[in-house]
C-alpha cells in the first residue's frame, strides 16, 4: 500500500486515468439493441471489435500507465497526452467500424449504441489529457496539440460518416433538421443572455466599485439570485410575464410570455451577472490607488483615467468573468427547454421522456462540446486582453 | 511663486489644514515637515486641485488657481508620488510621454523629451524605455516617476515623499541626485515628508506643520539654529547641531596640503614634506593613496615601505560632500584630518578637524 502510494505520487491524474482506462474494458463497449427502444445486450471490445482492435487500446492504456509512473518532464507529459488523444480516436474509429459490421448482420431496425466502456474510456483520457495539459504549460504549441487534437479527429470521422451506423448519429439523422434549428436557438439563447448580462453586469460592476451605498444591495441581489435552482427560477418568472402579456396585448405580440424564450432568457441573464459583476467590481477595485492618483494628479479627466488606465487593468478580470457566466450559462440553457423556449435540452429531455439514451446523448454532447469552446475562447480572450507586464489572471 | 493665503481645509469637523498663509518663491524647494496627519499632505494636494480648500485661496504666478481648470492646472504642474503610480501596462516611455501627450507635442518631440529625461535621471534610455514597471527596480521605478513628473518641462514640481518607498541606501543616492537636478533646472518644488534628514538635505526652505497649522517656514539653518517653539525643538531633535553641519558643503574650507607623489625619491620626498611632519601620498593620477610620516623614512628600509597605504574611497571625501560626512569619516577613521577629492578622484586639499569646528562657529545664523 505504502508503495503504492509512492508510485501514484509521481502523477497520480495520469496514473488514476489509465487505470480507469484499463477497467472500462471491463465494461460493454458497445451495445446492441434488436430497436431505436428496446433494452440492449452489451458488448466487451474484444467480442465486438476484435482482439487486434483491443490489444491495441491495451498497448496505449499500459504506455501511459507506465509513463505516469515515471515523473513528470514535459516530454513524457506530451508523450501521454497524445496517447490519450489516439485512445480517443481510437475509441471512436473501432466503434465506427464494428457497427457497421454488426448492422449488416442484423434486422433492419437494429441498432448500435456506445456502451458505458466507451464513456469511461473518454472520461479516462481527458483525465490524462488534463494531467498532461497542466504539465505543458511552457510550450502553447504542444498544449493546444493535446487539448484538441483527439476532438477534432472525432469530428473528421463524423464528418467522413464513419460513424453513420454507431446510433447517436443516427439519432441526429432522423432529426437533422431540428437538431440545426434546437443548435442555432441553444446558441441563440446563452449567446444572448450572456450578451446582455455582461452589459448589464459590467454597468452593476462599476456602479457598486464606485459607489459605497450600491455595493452592498447589488451584490446580495446577484448572489441570492445565483442561489436559486434555474428550473425554479424559470418557473418563478411563468406567472409574472404571463400576467404582464395579458394585462398588455403589445408585449405578447413582441413575444414577451409566461412560457418560451422570453423567461429562459431573462432568468438566464440574471444569472451570467455574479460572476460578472463580481469580477468587474474586483477588476476596478484591483487597479493600485496610487495609479489612478497619478493620473489625476498628471491632469487627466476622469474619462481618461477610466479609460485609459481602469478599463484597460481591469478588463481580463472582466472577461475572465464573462467567461464563467458562459460556461454556466451553456448548461443552464439546456434547462430552458423545460418551459418551452427550446435549445438542445430538448433532445435531453425528449429522450429521457422515451427512455431513449440516444437522443439524451444528441443533446448533451454538442452542450459539452460547446462548453469546451467557449471556455478556450475565451481563456484565449482574457490572454489576449492582460496587457503587457501585468499577471494573466487565472494562471 | 506659489502663495497660500489663509487656506483652511475642513472635514465635517476636523480640520485637516487650519489657516495656512505660505509664500513659496520660485526656484526654491520649499519642504512640508511634520509627523503623519499633520495636513501636509492635504496642503500639497490642495495646490494642484486634488483637494479643494474649504476657504481661503491659492496663487499661482499671481492667478488664483480657482479660476484654471483642474485638468489644465494639473498638467502645467509636475506631480511625483511616494508609490510611484506608473502605469503597469505601459512601458517606461510611454509613462513619461502622458502629460506631454495630453498637452498634444508631436510624436518626434515626445521621443527626444523621453530619451532626455531617462538620461537626466541617470537611466539609459536604450536599456529602460521599452520595459514595463514591473521590470524595475524599487529605485528605477522612482527615478521613472521624477522622469515623469518633468515631461512636459513643468515650472512647478509637487511631490508627495516622493523617495519614500525605497532602501535608505537607494534613498540617500537618490536625495543627491535631485540635488543636482534641481540645482540646474531651478524648478519650484514643493516636497511632502516626514524625514527630517531629507529635509535637511533638500529644502531652501522648511515648513514645519503640527495639526493643520504651519508652525515654523525658515531655512533650515535658522529651523535648527533658533526653533520656534517646544513641539519644532522637539522635532529637530538634540543633535540639531549634528544636522547643521549636513547643510554645509566642504568646498570652502578646504586648504592646500603636502604631497608626496607614490614613486618619489628620499630627496624629493624631503622636499615635498618642507617642514611639515608627514603628508599625503598621491599615485600617477593625483589619486591619494595613503600618507607619510617622515619620522618614519630613516628607519624604512625603502621608501614603499615607508608609506602607510589606504584605500581613496575609504579615507577621502568629495569636495561636494558636507562636513557631517567629513566628519563621520574623520570619527570613522580615527583620523584629525582627510584628503579632499574632485570628481575624477584627484586630490584637491585637506580638511580638518578644527576646520569643522570653527565652521560651526561661523555658522550660526
Amino acid at each position: 500500500m505504502l508503495m503504492f502510494a509512492r508510485l501514484a505520487g509521481h502523477d497520480s491524474i495520469a496514473f488514476g486515468g489509465s487505470v480507469i482506462g484499463l477497467l472500462s474494458l471491463l465494461f460493454g463497449w458497445l451495445e446492441l439493441k434488436p430497436n431505436r427502444l428496446a433494452a440492449g445486450t452489451g458488448l466487451s471490445m474484444w467480442q465486438s471489435a476484435g482482439w487486434l482492435a483491443t490489444a491495441i487500446v491495451i498497448v496505449l492504456w499500459l504506455i501511459c500507465l507506465a509513463l505516469s509512473l515515471s515523473g513528470g518532464k514535459a516530454l513524457r507529459a506530451a508523450v501521454i497526452g497524445m496517447a490519450a488523444n489516439l485512445l480517443l480516436f481510437a475509441n471512436f474509429a473501432f466503434a465506427g467500424l464494428t457497427a457497421s459490421g454488426l448492422l449488416r448482420e442484423e434486422a433492419a431496425f437494429s441498432r448500435v449504441s456506445l456502451g458505458a466502456g466507451i464513456w469511461i474510456s473518454v472520461f479516462a483520457a481527458y483525465l490524462l489529457i488534463f494531467s498532461a495539459r497542466q504539465k505543458l504549460k511552457g510550450s502553447p504549441l504542444w498544449r493546444g496539440v493535446v487539448s484538441w487534437s483527439g476532438l477534432l479527429a472525432v469530428a473528421l470521422l463524423l464528418g467522413l460518416g464513419w460513424l453513420n451506423d454507431v446510433s447517436v448519429v443516427q439519432e441526429f439523422m432522423g432529426n437533422q433538421e431540428r437538431f440545426s434549428q434546437e443548435l442555432v436557438q441553444h446558441v441563440l439563447l446563452f449567446g444572448g443572455s450572456v450578451a446582455a448580462g455582461s452589459v448589464l453586469g459590467v454597468l452593476l460592476g462599476i456602479w457598486a466599485a464606485r459607489s459605497g451605498i450600491a455595493e452592498k444591495p447589488v451584490f446580495f441581489a446577484a448572489n441570492v439570485s445565483q442561489t436559486l435552482p434555474s428550473l425554479a427560477f424559470f418557473g418563478l418568472l411563468i406567472a409574472p410575464l404571463s400576467a404582464l402579456s395579458s394585462a398588455f396585448p403589445a408585449l405578447r405580440e413582441m413575444g414577451i410570455r409566461g412560457i418560451g424564450a422570453t423567461p429562459a432568457v431573462l432568468a438566464l441573464t440574471i444569472y451570467s451577472l455574479l460572476p460578472i459583476v463580481r469580477n468587474t467590481y474586483l477588476g476596478l477595485r484591483q487597479v493600485d490607488p496610487a495609479v489612478i492618483d497619478a493620473g489625476l494628479g498628471m491632469g487627466m479627466s476622469r474619462g481618461q483615467v477610466f479609460r485609459r488606465i481602469e478599463l484597460p487593468l481591469s478588463a481580463p478580470l472582466v472577461l475572465e468573468g464573462i467567461r464563467t457566466a458562459m460556461v454556466q450559462a451553456v448548461g443552464n440553457t439546456a434547462v430552458a427547454a423545460l418551459i418551452g423556449a427550446g435549445g438542445l435540452g430538448y433532445f435531453i429531455f425528449a429522450g429521457l421522456g422515451q427512455a431513449a439514451f440516444d437522443l439524451i446523448m444528441l443533446g448533451a454532447i454538442p452542450i459539452i462540446v460547446m462548453a469546451l469552446v467557449a471556455d478556450a475562447a475565451m481563456r484565449f480572450a482574457v490572454k489576449a486582453a492582460s496587457p503587457k507586464g501585468t499577471a494573466v489572471p487565472g494562471q | 511663486m506659489i502663495r497660500l493665503e489663509h487656506v483652511s481645509k475642513r472635514y465635517g469637523n476636523t480640520v485637516a489644514v487650519d489657516d495656512v498663509s505660505l509664500e513659496i518663491e520660485t526656484g526654491l524647494v520649499c519642504v512640508l515637515i511634520g509627523p503623519s496627519g499633520c495636513g501636509k499632505t492635504t496642503t500639497l494636494r490642495m495646490i494642484n486641485r486634488l483637494m479643494e480648500p474649504t476657504s481661503g485661496r491659492i496663487l499661482v504666478g499671481g492667478r488664483d488657481i480657482s479660476t484654471t481648470r483642474p485638468e489644465e492646472l494639473r498638467r502645467s504642474i509636475g506631480y511625483a508620488i511616494q508609490n510611484v503610480g506608473l502605469f503597469p501596462h505601459m512601458t517606461v516611455a510611454a509613462n513619461i510621454s502622458v502629460v506631454p501627450g495630453l498637452l498634444h507635442w508631436d510624436k518626434k518631440r515626445i521621443a527626444r523629451r523621453v530619451e532626455e529625461l531617462l538620461a537626466l535621471v541617470g537611466l539609459d534610455p536604450y536599456a529602460h524605455a521599452a520595459k514595463y514597471p514591473s521590470q524595475l527596480s524599487g529605485g528605477e521605478a522612482q527615478r521613472v516617476g521624477v522622469a515623469r513628473a518633468l515631461a512636459a518641462d513643468p515650472p512647478i514640481l509637487l511631490m508627495d515623499e516622493p523617495f519614500g518607498a525605497v532602501d535608505p541606501m537607494t534613498r540617500e543616492r537618490l536625495q543627491t541626485q535631485f540635488a543636482s537636478i534641481q540645482q540646474a533646472l531651478k524648478k519650484t518644488v514643493i516636497l511632502v515628508t516626514h524625514d527630517l534628514d531629507e529635509a535637511i538635505r533638500l529644502a531652501d526652505r522648511i515648513a514645519i506643520m503640527e495639526s493643520g497649522r504651519l508652525v515654523q517656514y525658515d531655512t533650515p539653518e535658522v529651523m535648527l539654529a533658533r526653533p520656534a517653539n517646544k513641539f519644532v525643538h522637539d522635532f529637530v531633535g538634540a543633535d540639531h547641531a549634528l544636522k547643521r553641519l549636513s547643510r554645509i558643503k566642504i568646498g570652502g574650507y578646504v586648504k592646500p596640503a603636502a604631497t608626496v607623489r607614490v614613486n618619489a625619491s628620499a630627496q624629493e620626498i624631503a622636499s615635498a614634506l618642507g617642514g611639515h611632519r608627514w603628508g599625503w601620498v598621491v599615485d600617477e593620477a593625483g589619486r591619494p593613496v595613503g600618507w607619510i610620516d617622515a619620522r618614519d623614512l630613516p628607519s624604512a628600509a625603502s621608501l614603499s615601505e615607508a608609506i602607510v597605504r589606504a584605500d581613496t574611497d575609504e579615507i577621502a571625501v568629495a569636495r561636494t560632500a558636507t562636513l557631517r560626512e567629513a566628519l563621520s569619516r574623520m570619527l570613522g577613521n580615527g583620523m584629525k584630518s582627510i584628503p579632499v577629492i574632485d570628481g575624477q578622484g584627484r586630490f584637491l586639499g585637506e580638511i580638518t578637524l578644527r576646520d569643522i569646528e570653527t565652521a560651526t562657529a561661523e555658522a550660526e545664523p
